[in-house]
């Protein structure tokens, strides 16, 4: 398992492809309207579209920046990393915390929902129905899933590949059939009129609307594992951004205008639109999509039988994209003095972090007991009712990925701004548009507008699940601060600063990066941008 | 592979007009609540043509 002192460092190996780099991100950020769309109908009812809108567009400002960082800084630790450079250590380290929950999180809310999935088939699998056999299979899926990333990256890459295929001709079938014969552009506005739901709602309904474009981190942690990163990254994110949202909005608009091809009925057999079975039975807002591809004429029929199935599937992948995530993050923070050393080790016989994947499964796995312990036993489910508003299993892991997401997202737009500052002579292969240009210490730097919009969106849907999420309010900060302790703990012991950054060479470090990353042209280009700014200086002092 | 991705993209773009025409027939008696999906047809379409334009450059490259 461990490598011995004498022998070279194995590394992460690149064997990840450009469709490989959007299909790790598409299965994990394209899975999570699966997720999130059951949750957003129930709270944000009429406004559910609003609330996509929002969050989307926060959205493609994250995308933009995590495109941009990626692109230039390609290496495994995603989010953390960029901060860590841009604002500092401990900085770094909650962002890349914030990270880490997201992504436990994730491994669990997406082996919950593909359980939910598999349930429209075999209804023993219903939560409230069987709620231990639902525990259980959540419980095999993630330990599973533990194992088949102890053995690597590249047998998961391939799955991903695949199945992410078959799910984008799929929902563009869906959404074809649906908008042609099944959506109603006047019942859209008249369910946009009557059912438009409180502030309290509509901010809950927001704040859960950003989970359904959670995973662009998974882009950038496959950064140290993708050939020529710099060219490709910013290939396929943009298009990944614009296949995200496009789905993200198509479905919301269509659940709210859709005309069902089977009538809905209340238990009193009064007739309801579609997106009221989502507040009526918390059963149905872990399948909201395969609901929605049965109500749609013809293609329903088949899409009935299929839907449940590949939504299943993908998010299977993406709580594998969940564990695969995390044990990268750890990776890096562990290179970069922010986690112990431990995670750092790569397995020998497989190159894959195998301590850290089994440490950051065995977090998800406590994570289920907490969202799964209101189900399995009436005394917890009393208590949560009385201190947490009654939130289910679902709602428990949605709030803490909303925080997570909220967290580090906000510090990565900081360090977005920071980095534009710090490390102007870092080529950018692809930059944010809209930048106002100036100068800083002597250097030209462009300072990026669109951060500063996507800062701010995205820290109002920090405040807005800090407002309405009762468990999320809780259990979020309590992970930072636990984390915030053992980072302080762990630089002490290892005499390290502990408020304050060690010293970094940054500028061996990019060229080395950018060198490991086969991306020479980048390089030369950096060199001489280094070489002119030192001339610049010489003359200056002269 | 590229003939796949050629209708998928045709086909968002397609689509995308047609919502952004029927969304903006019921402008008068939306007003606001025509904003969210005139956004999806135009994302529709910016869609298609950006996967339009990178198969046209592949095509050109083989």
């Amino acid at each position: 398992m461990s490598t011995s002192s004498n022998a070279p460092k194995p590394e992460l190996r690149r064997s990840v492809t450009p469709w490989g780099s959007f299909s790790w991100g598409y299965s994990d950020v394209g899975a999570d309207i699966f997720v999130g769309l059951g949750l957003v109908l129930a709270w944000a009812a009429g406004a559910s579209n609003v609330a996509f809108l929002f969050a989307g567009v926060v959205y493609v400002c994250i995308g933009l920046a995590y495109t941009e960082l990626a692109a230039t800084y390609p290496v495994a630790g995603g989010g953390q990393y960029f901060v860590m450079r841009g604002l500092g250590d401990i900085f770094g380290f909650i962002a890349g915390w914030a990270v880490l929950l997201d992504f436990t999180i994730d491994v669990t809310l997406f082996a919950w929902t593909s359980v939910d999935y598999t349930s429209q088939l075999a209804p023993a699998l219903v939560n409230s129905v069987h709620p231990w056999l639902h525990f259980i299979v959540v419980l095999g899926l993630v330990m599973g899933l533990c194992l088949l990333n102890v053995v690597g990256v590249r047998e998961s890459t391939a799955f991903n590949g695949v199945v992410s295929a078959l799910d984008v001709i799929s929902e563009t079938c869906i959404l074809c059939f649906g908008f042609l014969f099944a959506f109603r552009p006047q019942l859209l506005i008249h369910t946009m009129q009557m059912h438009w739901p409180s502030p309290y709602e509509l901010m809950l309904g927001t704040s859960l609307a950003i989970i359904s474009f959670v995973g662009l981190e998974s882009i950038s942690q496959a950064a140290q594992e993708t050939q020529r990163p710099a060219s490709i990254i910013p290939r396929t994110s943009v298009a990944l951004i614009l296949t995200i949202l496009i789905f993200a909005l198509a479905y919301s608009n269509l659940a709210l205008g859709l005309q069902p091809w089977h009538p809905i009925t209340d238990s009193a057999g009064h007739p309801m639109q579609f997106w009221q079975i989502f507040p009526q039975n918390a059963d149905n807002q872990g399948k909201a999509v395969a609901l929605l591809a049965a109500q749609v004429p013809y293609y329903g029929a088949f899409a009935a039988l299929y839907v449940p199935v590949l939504g299943a599937v993908l998010l299977l992948i993406s709580s594998n994209s969940g564990v695969f995530g995390s044990s990268r993050i750890a990776y890096a923070m562990s290179s970069s003095n922010l986690l112990p050393s431990l995670f750092q080790r790569v397995n020998r016989a497989y190159r894959t972090p195998a301590i850290s994947i089994v440490f950051f499964s065995a977090i998800a796995l406590i994570e289920l007991v907490f969202a799964a312990a209101p189900a399995l036993f009436p005394g917890v489910s009393s208590l949560y009712a009385r201190f947490f508003h009654g939130e289910n299993g679902l709602e428990f892991l949605a709030d803490l990925y909303a925080f997570g997401a909220a967290t580090s997202y906000s510090f990565v737009f900081l360090g977005l701004i920071g980095l534009r500052m710090m490390d102007p002579l870092s080529p950018r292969k692809f930059k944010i548009p809209f930048n106002i240009p100036m100068r800083f210490r002597g250097e030209r730097v462009d300072f990026p507008v669109v951060a500063v919009f996507g800062f701010i969106g995205i820290f109002s849907i920090l405040l807005f699940t800090l407002r309405t999420h009762a468990l999320g309010r809780i259990f979020g900060p309590t992970w930072l601060i636990l984390g915030l302790i053992a980072y302080l703990f762990y630089r002490r012991h290892r005499r390290l600063p502990l408020l304050r950054s060690q010293k970094h060479d940054w500028r061996n470090e990019q060229t080395e990066i950018l060198r490991r990353a086969g991306e020479l042209e980048l390089m030369d280009e950096y060199l001489s941008n280094l070489r002119a700014s030192d001339e610049r200086r010489a003359a200056g002092r002269s | 592979m590229l003939f796949v991705r050629g209708v998928l993209a045709g086909a968002m773009i397609l689509l995308g007009i047609v919502i952004l025409v029927r969304m903006l027939a019921v402008v008068p008696a939306g007003g606001f609540a025509v904003v969210p999906g005139v956004v999806l047809g135009v994302a529709m379409i910016a869609l298609g043509v950006h996967r339009l334009k990178l198969i046209a450059r592949v095509r050109g490259m083989q």
